[in-house]
This record gives C-alpha cells, sequence and structure tokens, in this order.
C-alpha cells in the first residue's frame, strides 16, 4: 500500500482549481507529502484557466463548483484540451459532470480520503507513462472514455 | 297505427317472404323445420319480433323492400307504404358514412352476408346509427331471391361509447395533472436533497482539512495525535456518507460497501507483513440513520486493534464479520494480539467510551471478552429500531 506514493524521481506538477480555501491548502500540504509539486491554485473559471495556459500542468485537480459557479465542467473542458494535461474532477457533486467527462480522466468523490488521492495520482502517472493499469483505485471512477481505453 | 288492411296486406307479403325461405334457402336444410310449424308462424313470429326486419326482392329491378315488421316501421318512422317497392338507401343521409354503404353493395352483389353500423336518419330526419345484418336467401336453384336485413337501434350504445371515452379522457387528463405535479414535487425533492447532500459532503471535506491542516502545524506529540484521531474518525464518517445515496437508495447504506472502503483506508496505513485484516461482511442494507453510528464504531473498534492489540512489532490478524441474524445485525471484531488486559491504559479509553455510547444509541448490546489468544468484541444491534 505504501506502494501509492509518486516514484521520488516522477513528481507530477499538479494545478488545484478549488474554491475551499482550506480544503486547497490541506491538498496543497498532502501533495508535497506524496512528492508532487502545485503549480498554482484557483478558485475561480477564468484564473484556473489562465493558469492552466500558463503552466501546462500533468494533472489538474477540478472540483465543479467554483466561486463563479458550477464552472468546473467547462474548466476541465478547456483544461483538457491540452493533451499534455489530464484532468481530474475532484467533487461532492459528480451529478453534475456531463456524460463525456468534459475531457476529464474519471473523478475522485468527496469527502476523499489521503490514500484515494495518493492511489489516483499514483494510477493517472502510470497510465501517463504508459504503463497498463491492473487496478483502478477505489473511490475513484474513471470517464466513458478512460474505463473504455482500459 | 295500421288498419286492418294494412294487417292483411302485411301477413300476405309476409307469408310471401317466408316461403322464399323455405322454398329457396340453400344455406339451411329444410329438416330444419319442425313439420309441424307451418311457414306462416314464422312469417307471424317475425312480424311479432321487437327486432326491426326486412326483406327484400333480389330478383326486382333495384332490390326493392318486400316485407318489413312493425319494429322496423317504429324504428324509422315511416309507414309500410312508403316502404314498400323502395329501395333502403331511402334511409341514408348526408352522414351516411358512404364506404360502409359501398362494403354493403358489394357484398351483396357478391351474395356474401355483411354485418354494418351505418348512421341512418327516420321520416323526420333525425339521424340513428343503424346496426344491421344482411344475408342472401336463395331459390331452389341456388339463385339470389331475397336478402334479409335485421336491425338494431345502436344509437344508445354509441352515446354511451362516447359517454365513456369522454369519462376516460377527463380521468385520463386529471391523472396527468396530478402525475405531473407529483414529478414536478419529487424532482424539487430531489435537487433539494442533491444540494443538501452536495453541502454536507464538501464541509465533511473542509473539517478534515482543517484537522489535518492544524495536525500538521502541530508538534509532534499527543496534541498532534489527537488532531490525526479526529481527521481519522471524520474520514470515517466521510466514507460512511459518501456510501449514502450513491445508488439512488436514500432510505439504506450498504455495509459491506462501507467495510470494504474504509477497510482499504486502515490497511493503507499498515505494513501488510505484519498486520492482515480480513473482513467477511454480508452486503446488508442497513437503514441512512445508522450508518455514521456503525462506520464510527467500526472505526474505534479496527484502529484500536491494530493500535493496541500488536505491540513492539507483534504480528497479528484483525477479522471483521458482519453478518444479519433475523432482525439483528451482528458485528464481531477479533484479533489475535495481546488482549485487554495487557494492551496499556491510555487515551484509547476514549475510543472504548464512544463504542460503548454509540452502541447504546442503536439500542444494541456489546460484549468484550479475552480471546484464545487477543480481544473479541460482539455487537448486537437492532436492524429497524432506530427511527
Amino acid at each position: 500500500m505504501t506502494a501509492d506514493a509518486a516514484p521520488s524521481g516522477h513528481p507530477l506538477r499538479i494545478l488545484v482549481v478549488e474554491d475551499e480555501a482550506l480544503i486547497a491548502l490541506e491538498l496543497e500540504c498532502l501533495l508535497d507529502d506524496l512528492g508532487h509539486i502545485t503549480v498554482g491554485v484557483a478558485c475561480n473559471s477564468s484564473e484556473a484557466i489562465a493558469v492552466g495556459r500558463a503552466t501546462a500542468p500533468d494533472v489538474a485537480l477540478v472540483d465543479i463548483h467554483l466561486v463563479d459557479g458550477p464552472t468546473g465542467v467547462e474548466v476541465a473542458r478547456a483544461l483538457a484540451a491540452d493533451p499534455r494535461t489530464t484532468v481530474v474532477f475532484m467533487t461532492a457533486n459528480a451529478k453534475r459532470i456531463p456524460d463525456d467527462f468534459a475531457g476529464a480522466f474519471g473523478v475522485i468523490a468527496k469527502p476523499y480520503s489521503e490514500r484515494v488521492v495518493a492511489s489516483t495520482l499514483a494510477y493517472v502517472a502510470g497510465c501517463r507513462a504508459g504503463r497498463p493499469q491492473a487496478h483502478c483505485p477505489d473511490g475513484f471512477s474513471p470517464s466513458p472514455a478512460c474505463a473504455a481505453a482500459r | 297505427m295500421h288498419g286492418r288492411g294494412d294487417d292483411r296486406f302485411r301477413l300476405t307479403e309476409a307469408r310471401a317472404a317466408a316461403t322464399g325461405v323455405t322454398d329457396g334457402c340453400s344455406m339451411t336444410h329444410e329438416s330444419a323445420y319442425p313439420p309441424a310449424v307451418a311457414p306462416a308462424t314464422f312469417a307471424l313470429a317475425f312480424d311479432a319480433s321487437p327486432t326491426p326486419m326486412i326483406v327484400t326482392d333480389a330478383r326486382a329491378q333495384d332490390n326493392p323492400i318486400l316485407w318489413v315488421n312493425s319494429a322496423f316501421l317504429a324504428l324509422t318512422g315511416y309507414t309500410r307504404e312508403e316502404l314498400i317497392g323502395r329501395n333502403c338507401r331511402l334511409l341514408q343521409g348526408p352522414e351516411t358514412d358512404q364506404q360502409e354503404v359501398a362494403r354493403m353493395r358489394a357484398a351483396i352483389a357478391v351474395g356474401e352476408p355483411v354485418a354494418l353500423e351505418v348512421l341512418n336518419y327516420r321520416k323526420d330526419g333525425t339521424p340513428f346509427w343503424n346496426g344491421m345484418t344482411i344475408s342472401p336467401i336463395r331459390d331452389a336453384v341456388g339463385r339470389i331471391a331475397y336478402f334479409f336485413a335485421a336491425q338494431a337501434d345502436m344509437t344508445d350504445k354509441r352515446r354511451a361509447e362516447s359517454a365513456m371515452r369522454g369519462t376516460n379522457d377527463e380521468l385520463e387528463r386529471q391523472v396527468g395533472e396530478r402525475t405531473a405535479d407529483l414529478e414536478h414535487a419529487l424532482a424539487q425533492k430531489t435537487a433539494l436533497l442533491h444540494e443538501v447532500d452536495h453541502r454536507v459532503k464538501n464541509n465533511l471535506q473542509v473539517i478534515s482539512s482543517l484537522m489535518l491542516l492544524k495536525a500538521r502545524r502541530t508538534p509532534e506529540g499527543e496534541a498532534r495525535e489527537a488532531l490525526q484521531n479526529m481527521a481519522e474518525r471524520i474520514g470515517a464518517l466521510s466514507t460512511a456518507h459518501r456510501m449514502l445515496y450513491s445508488d439512488g437508495d436514500v432510505a439504506h447504506f450498504n455495509l459491506s460497501d462501507f467495510t470494504s472502503d474504509f477497510l482499504s483506508d486502515l490497511e493503507a496505513g499498515l505494513d501488510p507483513e505484519r498486520t492482515r485484516i480480513e473482513a467477511r461482511v454480508e452486503p446488508i442494507a442497513v437503514a441512512a440513520a445508522m450508518a455514521a453510528p456503525l462506520s464510527l464504531m467500526i472505526h474505534e473498534l479496527t484502529t484500536n486493534a491494530v493500535r493496541h492489540a500488536f505491540p513492539d512489532g507483534r504480528s497479528g490478524r484483525l477479522t471483521l464479520d458482519g453478518h444479519r441474524e433475523g432482525d439483528t445485525l451482528v458485528l464481531v471484531i477479533a484479533d489475535d494480539g495481546v488482549g485487554l488486559a495487557a494492551a496499556p491504559s491510555n487515551p484509547a479509553g476514549f475510543g472504548r467510551t464512544l463504542v460503548d455510547m454509540v452502541v447504546r444509541q442503536l439500542r444494541g448490546s456489546i460484549v468484550w471478552a479475552e480471546g484464545v489468544p487477543g480481544t473479541r468484541v460482539e455487537i448486537r444491534v437492532p436492524l429497524q429500531a432506530v427511527a
């Protein structure tokens, strides 16, 4: 289970899109513990898209409800347009995710545990590196496209 | 209404028609008539019948009416004189369905029996629904000699059917309206449930983040451990809450789904070589109100066990068994560790207090026992009692 932690030397560059400052801050600490790099934290859609364009992160963790409303879906669509970025929703409102997942890779349901974040990022890292992953972590639901590709 | 002369005429004609029947009906064996019953008796019987009937002359030009009974006169309002020698089309009018009339003519032309229902008109112009059956009557050599038609006034039946349809339409409209109202109310309720559910989940995440952030900023020691323990308890509640409403069943939560997720979280922090966790939990649907207390209780018992049962690098096994006995949920959490007596008395006492409180809240019972070896805790909780 400790293998869930990111392999050192392969940290992911992560953009956090979250309007709750406390959740964002704690998530940053967790990502740091896991050996990843937080390239930015955005709390509304325009900021998220701007930071995403400027940093081209490996992974964007995107909440659906942001300061300017349920705009996380369009943020995901904009960020997923860049093939360098894997978008993962992190939301308590998974019912708002459209059928095509707006190009996102999957969703981590809130409230999440640190273990689910860790194992999901390890899973994403493996998929990005082209290593087929045997098991999808529980607490993480892949998008239909991602599930079909497995 | 009719004079004597009328009657005599009528009977003569009727006899002629009836004779046609006996002479020529190729479809009926002559033996169908009991010899004792004279053909005239049939004519009398037909004339007295409440069913409107006519006989037409198939061999004459334009198939004129040869005989009518009194019931037919009563139905149409015509006198016998006005009908005899005329074709039946005098009953038709502007609203008569010409397709049905054509169907009738086609059947008559080929000598087939036919049944139809058309709108006809009385002498005074009032319409009525005329349901009739027309049968050809053949002579001795098989040629069609007459047509016999029996009628029935279907106006009342039509009206009743139409009224029934109207009533049905109205009922359906009312049911449709009520259904739409209920669907609207349900949609609002569902939207509200999702909104509240979303807020609760988000708040649990915020509370958990708060605890963990404070723990990170607290020097190692008792305070930090307490904060982390609290964050774990909130995590257990969060896991339970995530399971609620997830498959559309708002009233229940699945205990085995919860334990499998929760134990994955617990195992993540353990050395798999040293501590094994085995769970056998039936997929029991538990009332949603029991989700939080049950998840807290399972959290306390399992974390206590992995924390205190295996000190000094001791390896061991923790089992969690959950099953149903009638209306009772039975949970057994057992370890093969050092046992209750050997465990150091410490703040874990809070965990035990918490468990006792929760069991009382659930109106259940709990037995703490020394296992052989280790500790065995058995909890019995009624599945229906919690409101």
